[in-house]
Formats: structure tokens, C-alpha cells, sequence
């Protein structure tokens, strides 16, 4: 048929648009001397993989510096976005749109807003050039992320349910242990997902706050990159991008709910 | 004024989905209200889409008088559909979602707005024209929805399930509303519906769909009295079933033969006894009953009775049976026109 | 406990970090766009920084560049995107495999991305090795700037190689709440493929369409490693030039830099609020 055709040839493009910039990369990482106009390596090498996996480079602390950062900063994220998630997801209160759009607010205003006042403040405090001011830092774009989808996670709970565990005996700490966490569970596993690639891909606080002391995956793939060295960069970059790509294969469809957690936020 | 031919209509789905359908002939006479009734998974919405172009058929044809519109796409078929759901468009008025089908058609502003106006007055909603979909209650959107496929004026009207998303009091009034449109208008409909009661109160003519075959297809009385098959009888339920064999103009079963009042094939059939036609008292195929229980249901009295080993029930009017006390023994009668017989088995067949 | 101290109590953690890092480091930022450093002597907040910036070419240059940036990227992938979403919500063969790299691109951090579409497009890149092997160009500098050029095309392919799938997955979503049957009733009434599309199906995807592109534009005009990587020497995209005179030796030059983040931010924030407000008004009309 041909509507069939044209859906295939449409698909085929748009899966050729959306692999394209990730090839090179690929061909870099792999590549010994790659000189134009030469379409292909004219060798192939493990040495950018080799420099990139090998400890005294520096590549591999700074892959466990980001992952520490994504993780802490998810971490605290969770400690106080589902707090707040629940109290806008199963309470109503007055003004509670405007609370919504001034949590949303930090995930939508570009960070360049933000970061020079914010290196102010921490300057004053010693946080500057430290890993803790690091993760503050990026606990302003991921707290959104974890309230707003807290907040329909938990709005889809009913709030009979722990009022059902008190009745049968249980303390408020029981009933939520027993009852609301379970149930939460799966939505709080997503919202952590989202926060943790959310940090995993912040550049300008990183950099604004760390000062160049803190060098995080994308810091040091920049630094690669503009030195011209694309052999490793393309290395960086491809295990930059394998959390993401492991969590996508490990969770399937969940990582999509991100753009609609945002847009849900600026509707009433 | 359109007649609507379904012919050997067939729909087989590739993977567990909606009901297929075998082979579904069909005429629904100009200008008639016609049910088309039937279990859920029986096959009915599939006729609707495929009567409105949604989907096509794997073979038959659909036929408005004459002229087939099976090849024709969906907004050309002059067949309008109004789904189970009101399904108003959000961002148009109650006046936008009416005339929209006017506006498809390209006409021009001023006789879009008369022609609504007077459509939304005919379903008493003019002061409505403003509002918003969001604003209505169910059953204003559900009237929106018929005005907005009526406006259109379709040489077929497809209702899919009109009620079923109203509660008890709108439903009344919506069937009213359903019918008095149909009678005015004239326009040929076909309404789904999965409830017999509903079929009865608004249908001049009843399509019974079993098993994406049609099982019998007119008034709702011969469907309720003469059912064609024990499936047809089954399906509308509170019936007594009685195995046994035509002979000789009688039926031969435990009770000994009964008298028939109809005709019927001679050999091994199913009687069919409506509770309400048994009558307490003498009279034809008279036999002596055991009273087993008698229930006070209002405005009857259920009466279950042994006759002769056989379990039967009988509907009677309350002071009849108020009386009667279990282990009681009082004469019933079968009258012989109330007595009609099915072939055995659930075979369906088709026909009046 | 109240119900409403209940709340409060829930609520009051995730603002005291939104109150103490965010509106702190946008307040900071605000003062000191004003002049305002007591810790440099300087105590009376005047308009001066943004007098400067506006009277400076370059600043102008700038915020047209990232103008014009934010419009075609968010034009663009808007457009891409409906086109994709449309497709996605058909089956055909292939489909689970386009969705997954839709969502996979989605977890591509954007500095990776740029410089991939580096690698891509500059004048030694793929492409243009392609075009030398076609013999449509003798050496690189035959190669059109695509990339560090002044109409920014890689910046925008960039944004728009990230954006489209961003946008095609909350279409998607919209998409199946919305189900078919809204387009089945219009055709039922007559309006043909097209009609149903454009009176029915794209007016109830506009709310979801239009704040994602909000999204998309503030997330292109405020970005800054984009540029960093692919942007040309001058003019350079806002973000990049307020960097540049955040890191100025010249420490008077510090108030233009937090004015431009000021003027980045109000910038997308109006274009926010008019959505929000947009959607808020469609909101009470048609729900």
C-alpha cells in the first residue's frame, strides 16, 4: 500500500535524523588518524578507549564524581519533593496554582538567571569550588522534576487508603511505611529517574559553581572536545550518554513522562 | 426517506479485538426506528462504524436505497453517527459543535446560524448556544450531540448506545426526545443498544445480533412471543422451556401433548411458555399444579409451581396470588396461543 | 494539625529550597544587575548596567541572534514534531524501534549532542567528506559554514535534533488521551481526513503543543553550552556573551553580565506567563 510505504520511508528518515549525530561520535571513539577528506578511519584503535578506562587519566573519577552528584542531589531532591508533592497532589489549598508555578519555575528559567547571584551567595558561604555547592546547585533544576510528578503520583492515590490502615490500628508512620509507600513506589522510582539525568546533564552550574574544581563528565568532554582530541571526546561522550541509555532499557516507557510533568505544571 | 441494505456484511479482526462479523444481512425500511440489538462482543458497534465508513468490511455490501456507499469515505456517505460518549468538540460552543458539520460543507455563515438556531431550539437548548462543552450536565451533551448529527439532516441516522450514560430520569426523557425527532424528521435510524428493555420502548422494529449473525429481525412483540430460536428466547429471558416433540398439531412433552394454537414443524422442538400467559384456573391444557413458593414482587406475584415433575413459573396479578400457600394444589391452564415452539439447540436463524 | 498547617508543614521544605537557592541566586542576580554591591562600596542601585548594555551593538546583535535562535529552533521542532507524533501514532513496520530512539534521544545529554552535530557538519566534518567524495567540494573551505556560522544553522539543527523528540512524546501522550473518536464523529459529520485534522484534532492538541514549545524556546534562547560549542566568534548567542562578561577580568563589567541574565530570564518568563495565562483562559472556557 502505498500509505504503508510512505509511513515506512517517513519512519526510516526520522530514525536516520534522530541516530545521525551519534555516529561520529561513535567513529571517533574507535578511530586512529581520521584525516579529511577520508570518509572512514583509516585505522581503528583502542587507544581513546584505553586512555578514556584507564584510572590515571581521570576519565573513570570523574564518571563516580557525576554519578555521585546525580545521585545525591536525587536523593535530597526525594527527601523534600515528596513532602511536597503529596500536599499539592492530595490537598487542596488556596493558592496552590501559584505555589505550582514557583516550584515549576526553576526547571523553566534558563540557569544563566540564576547562577551568577547564586555563585554570590555561595562564595560568602565557602560552597563555591566544593562538591556539596555542586549538588545545591543542581537541586534547583531537579526539584521541580520530583514535586511535579510526586504531585500526580500522589493525585492518583487515594487518600482513603491510609485513612483505612489508621482505622485497622496503624500509627501515621506505619500506615504511610505500609500502605502509601508501596503504592508511591513505582511513581517515586520514575521521578528519580528524571532527577538523576536531569543533574547527570547540567554543564553551566557545574561549571559556574565548581569553579573548574568540580570536573564533571561534560566539563571534561568539552575540555576534549575544544582540544581537539575527538578521539577521546567521541569516548566520553558515549559513556556519557550510557546511564541514560541503560535506564531507558532497564524502565522501558518511563522516562517519556518528563516533558509532561513540565507542560502539566503550566496548565491549570 | 432511505432504506439502509446491509448485505452479507463481514468484518473478521486479526488479533482479539472488537466482534467480528459473519455475513450480516440486513434492510432497515425507510424511515423507521430500528434497534439493533444484542449482547456485548456481539458485534454491534462494528456494523455502526462500518455502516459510517470508520472501518471497511472484508466483504458484503452497504447500500442506501440503491446505491452502495461501501467505497465512499465516511464524509460522504450522508450516514451520521453519534457515539456512546457525546464526544462534543472542548474548544467549540455548544452553536460551533452544532453547526460543524454545516461548516464542513462549506455553506455560507448566515444560514449556518439559522439552521442551528432552529436546530437548538428544537432540542431546547437555544440558551445553551454560548456555553462550552465543560459547562453541560450529561444529558445536555448527549442532546448537543444528536442536534449536531440531525442538523445535517443524514439520509441515515446511527445512535450508538444513546442512554447508557445517562442515569434513570434523563434516559426517559432522551428516549422521548429520540423519538419524537425520529417521528418528525422521518429520517431512517439505527439505534445499538445491549438493553432488550430499551430496544422495546424505542424501537418500531428490533435487529437481534447474536454472535455477529442476525438472530431475528422485527416488531418487538413477535421477538418477545414467537422468538425464532431458543437462543432469541434465551436472550430475552423470564421464558419456560419445555423439551419435547411436535405431532400432529401437538407437543408432546412431560406434561403429557398440549394444544397448539400455531402451526408448527412436526418432530423434536422446545417449547416456549412466557410465565405471564400461565393462567391459575380451568381452561384449555388444563393440569393440576403444586405450589412450591409464592413471592409478592409489587405489581405481580411470582407463583413457582411443580406440575407433573416439571418446574414451572408463573407471573400473576398480586390478589391472585396472595392466597395460594406452599404445598397448596390448584389447576393451571395453558392457553394454546401463548404456546409457541422453537427448534432445539441455540442455532440462529435469520428472518421474520 | 490543622489541615492547613498539615500542608504548610509538607510544603515547607521544597520552598525553603526554592526560596533559598533559586529566589536567592534570581534576587542576587537582580540587585547586583542594579548595581548594587555594598561589598564594592557601591550602595545606590541605578539602571546604569542596563543602560550600558542597550546602548551596546553588541548586546543587540546578541539578543537578535538569540532570538532569531529560540523562533526557528521552536518553529521548526514544533512542526517536526506534529509531523512525527502523527506518524508514531500510526502502526506501521519499525514503529517500536523509532519510539525507542525517540525516547533515547531524550536522555542524550545537549553538550553531547552538539558536539556530535560538530563532527557532523563542520567544514572537515561527515558531511562534508560525503560532499568531497561526491566531488562536490575540492577541500573544506568549499564545505558551507554549518556550523560557528552567523545564522546559527547548527545551534538550531542541534535544538532541533534534541527538541523534536522532546515535544513528539508529550504529543504522543495527548494523542492517546485523546483517542480517535473525536475525528470519527467529525468525519461521521462530514468533514473530510483533512478537516477532522485541522478543525478537530489540532485545535485540542494546541494547549499541549503550545506549552511545550514555551518550553522549548525559553530552554533555547537561556542555553548556554550550545553556543559554547557551536556558535560562531560574534556575535555570540546572549548567554554566552552575559558568561563572558561574568568571567571579565573587569570586575565593572559584572553588572552588565547579571543585566543580561536578568533580560534572558524576563524573556522567558513572559513568554511562560502568556502560555500559562493562554492555556489557564482556555482552560476555564473549554474544561
Amino acid at each position: 500500500m502505498r500509505a504503508d510505504r510512505l509511513r515506512l520511508l517517513a519512519g526510516l528518515a526520522l530514525a536516520g535524523f534522530l541516530i545521525l549525530p551519534l555516529v561520529p561520535l561513535a567513529l571517533w571513539s574507535v578511530a586512529q588518524g581520521w584525516r579529511f577528506p577520508a570518509l572512514l578511519p583509516q585505522a581503528w584503535s583502542g587507544r581513546a578507549w584505553a586512555h578514556a578506562l584507564d584510572p590515571a587519566s581521570g576519565v573513570l573519577a570523574s564518571l563516580a564524581l557525576t554519578t555521585l552528584i546525580a545521585l545525591a542531589t536525587t536523593l535530597l531532591a526525594a527527601l523534600v519533593g515528596v513532602p511536597a508533592g503529596r500536599a499539592l497532589g492530595l490537598y487542596r489549598f488556596r493558592g496552590k496554582g501559584i505555589v505550582t508555578l514557583l516550584l515549576l519555575a526553576p526547571a523553566v528559567l534558563p540557569s544563566i538567571a540564576v547562577v551568577f547571584g547564586l555563585h554570590g551567595l555561595f562564595l560568602r558561604l565557602g560552597l563555591t569550588g566544593t562538591v556539596a555547592g555542586v549538588i545545591l546547585a543542581h537541586l534547583i533544576p531537579v526539584l521541580p522534576y520530583m514535586t511535579l510528578v510526586m504531585a500526580a503520583v500522589f493525585s492518583r492515590l487515594d487518600p482513603d487508603l491510609e485513612a483505612q490502615a489508621r482505622t485497622l490500628g496503624a500509627t501515621p508512620f506505619r500506615a504511610f511505611r505500609a500502605v502509601t509507600l508501596p503504592a508511591i513506589l513505582p511513581g517515586l522510582l520514575t521521578a528519580s529517574l528524571f532527577a538523576f539525568l536531569v543533574s547527570w546533564s547540567q554543564y553551566l552550574l557545574t561549571l559556574a559553581i565548581g569553579g573548574g574544581r568540580v570536573q564533571t563528565l561534560p566539563l571534561l568532554l568539552f575540555s576534549f572536545s575544544s582540544a581537539g582530541r575527538n578521539d577521546i571526546a567521541g569516548a566520553i561522550a558515549l559513556l556519557y550518554i550510557l546511564p541514560g541509555v541503560l535506564v531507558l532499557i532497564l524502565t522501558a516507557r518511563q522516562v517519556t513522562g518528563r516533558g509532561a510533568a513540565l507542560t502539566q505544571g503550566l496548565r491549570p | 426517506m432511505t432504506r439502509l441494505t446491509l448485505a452479507g456484511l463481514a468484518k473478521t479482526y486479526a488479533r482479539s479485538g472488537p466482534a467480528t462479523l459473519h455475513g450480516l444481512d440486513l434492510t432497515v425500511e425507510s424511515g423507521s426506528l430500528t434497534a439493533l440489538l444484542g449482547p456485548s462482543g456481539s458485534g454491534k458497534t462494528t456494523t455502526m462504524k462500518l455502516i459510517a465508513g470508520l472501518i471497511a468490511p472484508d466483504a458484503g455490501d452497504i447500500r442506501l436505497d440503491d446505491r452502495s456507499i461501501r467505497d465512499l469515505p465516511p464524509e460522504r456517505r450522508g450516514v451520521a453517527m453519534v457515539f456512546q460518549n457525546p464526544l462534543l468538540f472542548p474548544h467549540l460552543t455548544v452553536a460551533g459543535n452544532v453547526g460543524f458539520g454545516l461548516r464542513m460543507r462549506g455553506l455560507p455563515p448566515d444560514r449556518i446560524s439559522a439552521e442551528v438556531a432552529a436546530m437548538l431550539a428544537r432540542v431546547r437548548l437555544s440558551d445553551l448556544a454560548d456555553r462550552r462543552p465543560a459547562q453541560l450536565s450529561g444529558g445536555q451533551a448527549q442532546r448537543v450531540a444528536l442536534a449536531r448529527a440531525l442538523v445535517l439532516r443524514p439520509a441515515v441516522l446511527l445512535l450508538d448506545e444513546p442512554l447508557s450514560s445517562l442515569d434513570a430520569t434523563l434516559r426517559d426523557e432522551m428516549r422521548g426526545l429520540i423519538r419524537d425527532l425520529q417521528r418528525e424528521t422521518g429520517i431512517t435510524t439505527l439505534v445499538v443498544t445491549h438493553d432488550q428493555a430499551e430496544a422495546v420502548a424505542l424501537a418500531d422494529r428490533i435487529a437481534l445480533l447474536l454472535d455477529g449473525r442476525l438472530a431475528q429481525h422485527g416488531p418487538p412483540e413477535a421477538l418477545y412471543s414467537r422468538p425464532a430460536s431458543e437462543a432469541v428466547a434465551r436472550f430475552f429471558g423470564g421464558v419456560n422451556f419445555l423439551p419435547g416433540s411436535v405431532r400432529e398439531g401437538r407437543f408432546d412433552c412431560a406434561l403429557g401433548a398440549l394444544e397448539l394454537a400455531f402451526a408448527a414443524a412436526e418432530g423434536p422442538g422446545l417449547l416456549t411458555i412466557r410465565p405471564e400467559a400461565i393462567r391459575l384456573g380451568p381452561g384449555p391444557n388444563q393440569r393440576g399444579a403444586e405450589v412450591r413458593a409464592a413471592t409478592f414482587l409489587g405489581t405481580q406475584t411470582r407463583i413457582d409451581l411443580t406440575v407433573q415433575g416439571v418446574a414451572l413459573e408463573a407471573l400473576v396479578a398480586p390478589d391472585a396470588g396472595r392466597a395460594l400457600s406452599p404445598g397448596s394444589r390448584v389447576p393451571i391452564s395453558l392457553p394454546p396461543a401463548a404456546l409457541w415452539v422453537v427448534p432445539r439447540g441455540r442455532a440462529a436463524t435469520g428472518g421474520e | 494539625m490543622t489541615d492547613r498547617t498539615r500542608t504548610a508543614l509538607l510544603l515547607l521544605p521544597a520552598l525553603l529550597v526554592l526560596g533559598g537557592l533559586f529566589l536567592t541566586g534570581l534576587g542576587l542576580t537582580l540587585l547586583r544587575s542594579f548595581r548594587y554591591l555594598p561589598a564594592l562600596g557601591m550602595t545606590d542601585p541605578d539602571l546604569a548596567a542596563y543602560a550600558a548594555i542597550l546602548a551596546s551593538p553588541g548586546f543587540l546583535a546578541s539578543l537578535g541572534l538569540s532570538l532569531w535562535i529560540a523562533t526557528a529552533s521552536t518553529l521548526l521542532s514544533a512542526l517536526l514534531a506534529l509531523g512525527a507524533a502523527l506518524l508514531l501514532r500510526q502502526s506501521f513496520p519499525g514503529r517500536a524501534l523509532i519510539s525507542f530512539l525517540v525516547q533515547l534521544n531524550l536522555t542524550v545529554p545537549h553538550v553531547v549532542g552538539a558536539i556530535g552535530i560538530l563532527y557532523l557538519l563542520s567544514q572537515s566534518g561527515a558531511f562534508a567528506r560525503l560532499a568531497h567524495a561526491g566531488g562536490l567540494i575540492a577541500g573544506p573551505a568549499d564545505f558551507p559554514a554549518l556550523v560557528n556560522d552567523p545564522f546559527a544553522i547548527g545551534i538550531i539543527l542541534l535544538y532541533v535534533w534534541k527538541e523534536v523528540p522532546f515535544i513528539t512524546l508529550i504529543l504522543l501522550a495527548n494523542l492517546q488521551t485523546l483517542g480517535e473518536d473525536h475525528e470519527s464523529v467529525a468525519r461521521s459529520l462530514g468533514a473530510t481526513r483533512w478537516q477532522a485534522f485541522r478543525h478537530v484534532l489540532l485545535p485540542m492538541l494546541a494547549p499541549g503543543l503550545a506549552a511545550a514549545s514555551a518550553l522549548v524556546f525559553a530552554f533555547a534562547f537561556g542555553a548556554y553550552e550550545v553556543p559554547l560549542v557551536l556558535g560562531q566568534h560574534a556575535p555570540k548567542a546572549l548567554p554566552v556573551l552575559a558568561w563572558q562578561a561574568w568571567t571579565d577580568t573587569d570586575l565593572t563589567l559584572r553588572p552588565e553580565a547579571m543585566a543580561m541574565a536578568i533580560v534572558i530570564a524576563a524573556i522567558g518568563l513572559a513568554l511562560l506567563a502568556l502560555v500559562a495565562r493562554g492555556l489557564r483562559q482556555g482552560g476555564h472556557d473549554a474544561r
